[in-house]
């Protein structure tokens, strides 16, 4: 580990807020952003409207593009990122191995929905507790060497989990072919998943969409809560100087094992909540792509921020989703199928371009780790404090100011 | 066949199997002893190495891809093998340089996790160019002619004649590479370096340019395995990242900054696999692994490895 203490502001800053550009006039804004009912308040209302934004609402949605599902794709992917940057973003530990909570959970809620129970609160509660055990034997082992050896011993070790699944336990992982047996009854008995919520269809969606936003909702309050305890706090010494903290006489070695174990089982409520929303467990859900993907979320959206990771889940699925589904670019409001078209003959400006997009993701991201280390968020953060900067400075001019 | 024969043979496909290993592996870990620089792009520059080795040596067609699109197949020199092992790796070294000079060099004073990001977001671009150019398809790189066949061993009987170069050309390279760290005043720096780079550039010796070469070397070997290795698997842009993992699991076992331990750990993964394959081939894969974690929790720095200098 580095002494160097990495850019990252403050624990005030870092609890950043979904609803910063709605709200902005707000009194003594810094105090109420910081307050835990706020939090848990903006991610409520912005889990809500998310998905009607993204794929339903007039001329928004029309330059998304978006659809029900990938709304709830991007709302898991999310909190496995966000638990992810749990570990890198706060405790400076970077794990190339992800894939083994998200996966192990995946399948440990598709076989428990299948022999036990198939309640969704349930087959989350198995994947999740699964997941967790996983993360402790497995960061028991990674844990003995830090830094450099970290990120190779998890990257192993997922493979590991990878080629269990493949063959010495096909008998339950279904091999190549992944795990097909998953059963998902209804959500506490009544609601089933699949079905739209009523009269509230028009906003959420089905009620897939419910268990998945509240799960997303509870993950940020816990994640919220862990991060502004003494606990979390810890974490962030450990990622400032590991050395030093260990002086001050914490055991290290003992947070960063907890600091994993509760990764993994955020990790763990993603990969069940991926077996309820496509009744289906990949393989490929156990390989080291997923952990670089996570990775990649998480860096790009901007480690260290509580919701960057998020953001970062929600530009990679749509990148892999929508922009590759772009057989042209071409320049914005020409052609025919646009909300707004200013010229009826499209501008051509990269011919199949959709099949670039994984290049694209791999160079913005490298990009991002070169000049903005932290990411996406970060960069916005820095935006709106100079907005507000430039803003503060015009008010004072006017002979007002705070 | 006799047991006997057949152990015999086992053993020798490991070695063959943990010879690439260990190409790949003394400059993962050379580079990650003398320079503190994890290169999760070293799994590239094996992908580099394979498909120029692929170029120099054969003709392909590519089908899909936009090389195709473009109109560049049949595409290749046609030049055969031997040339394709001295040309290439010289150009992986130059690519090594590039790589040490405009991607590590500026990242030496980051964290690790920001080295790691960056090269495991160089290997994304790496691999992601060659699949748009290529194809995402799979291309025989077929064995020179010379050495297709079958050879007959004593006990043994017949075996793979390639198998057998592949170790051999293997070992010499790794005597080149010892001798080149051991026993010149080039790898004494080298070696001073790894142990203390502050007193090293205290007593007034430059390391810039060691670093340099170190990294140069270590990318000429990872291209020398894509040339050796190509032939025995089918080239496709995901070669890269399979053969990295094993890869650090050899530099983990062997211990960061030694030759000999990134030898002795290469063998040890393709005798695990080898006889994995014949024992429990259900557990081959997961077996190296179980070797790894057993060895790192008995010997945190390595079979060889010295605790001073892991990072």
């Amino acid at each position: 580990m580095s002494d160097e203490p990495t850019e990252t502001p403050d624990a005030a800053e870092e609890t950043g807020s979904v609803v910063d550009r709605t709200q902005r006039e707000l009194p003594s804004w810094e105090r109420v952003r910081e307050s835990e009912l706020f939090v848990v308040g903006a991610t409520t209302v912005a889990v809500a409207v998310f998905p009607w934004l993204f794929s339903r609402a007039p001329v928004v949605s029309g330059v998304f593009r978006g659809y029900q599902d990938l709304a709830t794709l991007i709302l898991i992917w999310g909190i496995f990122a966000m638990g992810f940057n749990l570990l890198l973003g706060y405790t400076g530990l970077l794990s190339f191995g992800h894939a083994a909570f998200w996966g192990g959970a995946a399948y440990a809620a598709g076989v428990f929905s299948a022999q036990v129970s198939s309640s969704p609160i349930l087959v989350i509660l198995a994947g999740t507790s699964f997941a967790a055990l996983s993360a402790w034997i497995l960061g028991f082992i990674s844990l003995r060497r830090g830094g450099i050896y970290f990120a190779i011993l998890t990257l192993a070790f997922g493979q590991m989990a990878y080629y269990m699944a493949l063959s010495p336990l096909a008998w339950i992982t279904g091999g190549e072919n992944g795990f097909t047996g998953v059963r998902i009854g209804a959500l506490f008995g009544v609601f089933d998943l699949r079905y739209p919520v009523p009269m509230l269809d028009w906003l959420l969606g089905t009620w897939k969409y419910v268990l998945v936003g509240g799960v997303a909702v509870l993950c940020v309050a816990v994640a919220n809560r862990i991060l502004h305890s003494p606990y979390g706090m810890v974490f962030r010494a450990i990622r400032e100087n590991d050395q030093r903290a260990e002086f001050v006489g914490l055991n290290v070695w003992r947070y960063k094992l907890m600091a994993f174990v509760i990764s993994g089982a955020f990790a763990g409520v993603a990969g069940s909540l991926y077996t309820i929303y496509s009744a289906y467990v990949p393989l490929s859900s156990f390989y080291w792509t997923t952990s670089g993907e996570v990775v990649i979320m998480a860096v790009l959206g901007g480690v260290g921020s509580l919701f960057g990771p998020i953001l970062g889940a929600g530009i990679y699925l749509y990148v892999e989703n929508i922009v590759s589904g772009i057989q042209q670019l071409t320049l914005p409001f020409t052609g025919p199928n646009e909300w707004l078209t200013l010229v009826e003959e499209p501008v051509v400006l990269l011919d199949g371009f959709g099949a670039y997009w994984h290049l694209i993701l791999g160079l913005v991201f490298v990009g991002v780790v070169v000049l903005f280390p932290r990411g996406i968020w970060g960069l916005l953060q820095d935006l709106g404090g100079a907005l507000r900067r430039l803003g503060g400075s015009a008010v004072n001019r006017l002979g007002g100011g705070r | 066949m006799s047991v006997l024969a057949e152990v015999l043979t086992v053993l020798l496909n490991g070695l063959q199997q943990g010879a690439i290993y260990v190409l790949v592996a003394i400059g993962l870990s050379i580079i990650l002893g003398t320079l503190k620089f994890v290169n999760f792009a070293h799994g590239a520059l094996y992908l580099i190495g394979t498909y120029l080795g692929l170029l120099v040596t054969l003709e392909i067609n590519v089908t899909d891809g936009k090389l195709a699109d473009w109109g560049y197949t049949p595409i290749g020199l046609e030049w055969g093998f031997l040339p394709a092992l001295i040309i290439v790796p010289i150009l992986v070294f130059g690519v090594g340089l590039l790589m040490e000079r405009f991607v590590a060099r500026p990242f030496y004073d980051r964290p690790d996790t920001d080295q790691i990001l960056l090269t495991f977001g160089l290997a994304i671009v790496i691999q992601e160019v060659f699949k748009i150019l290529f194809g995402g398809q799979s291309y025989n790189f077929a064995r020179p002619g010379w050495a297709s066949g079958q050879v007959g061993l004593p006990i043994i009987g017949t075996f793979p004649e390639w198998r057998l170069y592949i170790i051999g050309i293997t070992a010499a390279i790794v005597v080149l590479v010892y001798g080149l760290i051991e026993y010149t005043d080039f790898g004494l720096v080298v070696r001073a370096g790894t142990r203390d780079a502050e007193m090293v550039e205290l007593l007034g010796i430059k390391l810039s340019r060691p670093y340099l070469m170190v990294f140069g070397v270590g990318a000429a070997l990872a291209g020398v395995a894509g040339v050796v290795g190509g032939p025995l698997y089918a080239v496709n842009p995901n070669i890269g990242t399979e053969v990295l993992v094993p890869s650090f699991l050899v530099v983990v076992i062997g211990g960061v900054g030694s030759i000999a331990g990134a030898v002795l750990g290469g063998i040890l993964i393709g005798e695990t696999l080898a006889v994995m394959v014949a024992v429990a081939p259900q557990w081959s894969q997961v077996g190296i692994y179980v070797l790894a974690a057993v060895v790192l929790l008995a010997r945190p720095q390595g079979l060889l490895g010295s605790e001073e200098v892991a990072p």
